[in-house]
């Protein structure tokens, strides 16, 4: 499979008469990105504001972030959302880069929604921070769901995808500025020297830990906790197969920009050929119970030795109760004799004296750590808010909270807060971006 | 001038070998033997007095030699207290460890000791002071004094702590997140690692596996006659949430009665609820008694099979909650428990 992204540095951002796009400078008409927004019924207000990398600005509650993109070789950038379903990872696409669409909500937060700062000492906890915000931020009359500590967002966040896809055909008919060319062929009819190289698979498990569809990470369309683990070309990780969940502690979600740019894929790519032959993506999942663990463990093993794979990486979305499908998982990989690498946060209390992960077994023995979860961070407040402070602590985001004995509210009267970690928008990037690590101290 | 107090014992404090192990503590002003060494190299402070206690004495007077010490120190002035380097000395570090340990405690000033990996003192005390990596004997103590002058300087000064091993000292069990100071993502420190896993060269993994601690499996009751109570980290709480436990990460945990209920009414009865945001809600408040089981136990207590329930039941939230609060929280109902003659726990999640 040969994918070729074609990328356009995005430096500005602006709202003018066209939407356009020259040397850098990204137009944006308004009213016709909101028209794609307003497509939905369900959208009862939106606007479009913009924030970049310095400004002092807080956002918070941020749901979901997309990178803008359009499929130039047919079917929708992000098949069974923005429209039906057709394989991408081979062709043509085009990418906005160094920007993300935000999905943000106007008023309501929910469990797994985060907070970016543009600037000052928060700037450093996020990705998202040194990006050229598109923010939508919008409410809807998802009524049912309205004080709800878990939403689906299904609105607010298929918006946002829409609103990627309309920016990114902006740029359709132009000449990319560079382009990213990701090819791997059939594993069994690849060049020896190649396939005598250490066979790599790359382990992905992502959040589908809700029972009830809607709240869990999208696999073409598909929700991740009615699927059995499967292999996949890594190209349709990188080209919009794979949409980011509603549920989950922010810091460690994976939100579909995360998928779409997914640093662990770059770096096989890279050693590709030189020192290992990568095979590809097993995408798992992280259900609930035990026997759907079990049997997602075994389909892993399975699925790994019968490709072949002597060394593996593995990375879970999420803490606690998932770190018995990462370690399982890691255990089964390590049983066949495949040498693994294991990507994960931890959370190992504000004090750092807790158990780092809820399950752990010996053979677990090489971990890359993103962050804690449970970093106190408390931060001033900023010139100016995109959503509403308030949900940081009203609306049950993971790392924020109503009162606490010592701590007080997560959001003071001037503006300043008080969090954890948990509720920094993809924070802890286990798809490869932290620079962050834990240490013993 | 910031003024600091070493502890040493009898032989580094020349009193004398053996013989003198059983030497009480005393205080001596100034620096005494190997402190010269210590007051030389630190920067912008000075020993200011010398404790010296033998081994033996600390050893077998543990209780007295603390109180003796702590007695001394209670009318001077200082910002850092040392102890040693004790080498593989057992009776020293366990001396040294002891002491800084009460110092610490009681006066709040920053604490340091040295001793090498053998000595029993490491695992003793590393949770509770900085014991930097020393060598075996006292002919380290070029090495190891030095060692102990330059990081009593950096906490003197204030300066950012980089961690046990950038320190050198021993891990205390606190794990916290940094941002590495290359800036290498993960990605390529997770392929480095697997490369190296490949090729059988040494890596060192980011989260060693930590030794488990297992709990033994109670003793057995006699059912027919056990007072037994439920406890949950399912959240189900009353539909106020009246002790405002949190939805995750709870530090918090609530005592609720159900004296005189069958069963725990539903949300929509505005009786009982959940308020866990790890999993689906929708099961639990429809039915709370799907987590907190009161319809079935109940049922048991009217058959005879057990001998009662316990007319309140403790709830708090099981997900993202970190495990050193987890047990605190335990340990404090633990105490209602006892006191309430509970005889045994029907502990549910969700």
């Amino acid at each position: 499979m040969n994918l070729e992204i074609g990328n356009f540095q995005v430096k500005n951002v602006q709202f003018g008469q066209t939407s356009s796009y020259s040397e850098g400078t990204l137009t944006i008409n308004k009213e016709e990105a909101l028209s794609v927004v307003f497509q939905d019924d369900h959208i009862t207000e939106a606007d479009i504001v913009l924030a970049k990398p310095g400004d002092d600005v807080r956002i918070v509650p941020v749901k979901e972030a997309v990178e803008p993109r359009f499929r130039l070789s047919g079917g929708p950038t992000f098949p069974g959302v923005t429209g039906k379903i057709e394989r991408v990872g081979e062709g043509k696409t085009v990418a906005l880069k160094n920007c993300s669409v935000l999905a943000v909500g106007k008023h309501w937060g929910s469990f797994g929604d985060g907070l970016i700062d543009m600037s000052g000492e928060g700037a450093k906890y996020s990705i998202f921070s040194k990006l050229n915000n598109i923010c939508l931020v919008a409410d809807t009359d998802e009524e049912f769901e309205r004080h709800e500590i878990q939403k689906k967002n299904h609105a607010i966040r298929w918006a946002a995808h829409r609103l990627a896809e309309y920016l990114g055909s902006i740029v359709k008919d132009m000449t990319p500025e560079s382009k990213e060319v990701y090819d791997l062929g059939p594993i069994t009819k690849r060049e020896e020297k190649i396939s005598k190289l250490p066979s790599v698979v790359y382990v992905m498990q992502p959040q589908s830990q809700i029972e009830e569809s809607g709240f869990n990470v999208l696999n073409y369309g598909w929700d991740t906790n009615r699927m059995l683990p499967t292999f996949m070309h890594p190209n349709e990780v990188l080209d919009g197969a794979m949409i980011g969940a509603s549920y989950m502690c922010c810091s460690s979600k994976w939100s579909t920009y995360d998928f779409q740019n997914c640093p662990t894929i770059k770096s096989l790519y890279k050693e590709h050929g030189k020192t290992i032959n990568f095979l590809g993506v097993i995408m798992s999942n992280l259900n609930v119970s035990l026997e759907q663990k079990e049997r997602a463990g075994m389909f892993v093993q399975q699925i790994a030795t019968s490709l072949g794979a002597d060394a593996a990486i593995i990375a879970e979305e999420g803490y606690g109760n998932t770190d018995a499908d990462f370690i399982e998982c890691f255990r089964l990989l390590e049983e066949a004799g495949i040498k693994t690498v294991g990507m994960t946060n931890e959370c190992t209390g504000s004090d750092g004296t807790s158990q780092p992960l809820a399950a752990l077994d010996v053979s677990a023995d090489a971990i890359v750590s993103c962050g804690n979860v449970s970093t106190l961070i408390e931060l001033p407040a900023m010139g100016t808010v995109i959503g509403e402070l308030e949900s940081l602590m009203r609306d049950g985001l993971s790392g924020g909270w109503e009162d606490d004995d010592v701590l007080g509210p997560s959001v003071r009267e001037d503006g300043s807060i008080i969090m954890a970690n948990d509720s920094m928008f993809c924070g802890d990037s286990v798809l490869g971006q932290s620079i962050k690590t834990v240490k013993e101290f | 001038m910031k003024k600091g107090i070493l502890y040493l014992n009898q032989f580094f404090g020349q009193i004398g070998g053996e013989d003198k192990a059983d030497f009480a503590p005393v205080i001596k002003e100034g620096v005494v033997g190997a402190g010269l060494l210590l007051n030389n190299l630190l920067e912008d402070a000075e020993i200011t007095h010398t404790v010296i206690c033998g081994d033996n004495y600390m050893g077998s007077n543990e209780k007295e030699a603390v109180e003796e010490i702590l007695g001394f120190l209670e009318d001077k002035e200082f910002d850092i207290f040392f102890a040693g380097p004790a080498f593989q000395a057992g009776r020293y570090g366990n001396a040294s460890g002891v002491i800084c340990k009460a110092v610490k405690e009681k006066f709040n000033v920053p604490v340091v000791t040295s001793m090498h990996e053998e000595n029993p003192g490491v695992d003793m005390f590393k949770k509770d002071v900085y014991i930097l990596i020393g060598g075996d004997s006292a002919a380290k103590m070029r090495k190891d004094m030095p060692k102990m002058a330059n990081f009593g300087n950096k906490l003197l000064k204030n300066e950012e702590i980089k961690g046990a091993e950038a320190e050198g000292y021993y891990p205390r069990g606190i794990r916290l997140e940094v941002f590495l100071e290359d800036e290498t993502p993960a990605s390529e420190r997770a392929v480095n690692m697997l490369l190296k896993k490949i090729n059988g060269e040494p890596f060192v993994s980011e989260l060693p596996i930590p030794k488990l601690d297992r709990v033994p499996i109670a003793p057995a009751v006699n059912l027919a006659d056990a007072k037994i109570a439920l406890v949950t980290s399912g959240g189900i709480v009353p539909v106020d949430n009246p002790d405002k436990i949190q939805s995750s990460s709870a530090t918090r945990w609530g005592r609720y009665s159900i004296e005189g209920l069958d069963r725990l009414g539903n949300k929509a009865e505005g009786a009982f609820k959940t308020i866990h945001a790890g999993y689906d809600p929708a099961a639990a408040d429809a039915d709370p008694n799907v987590v907190l089981p009161l319809d079935a136990l109940r049922a048991y207590e009217k058959e005879g099979k057990i001998g009662s329930i316990h007319n309140y039941y403790y709830a708090t939230v099981g997900t993202g909650t970190a495990e050193g609060e987890a047990k605190r929280m335990a340990l404090e109902i633990i105490e209602h428990l006892r006191n309430d003659g509970v005889d045994a726990v029907i502990l549910t999640s969700n």
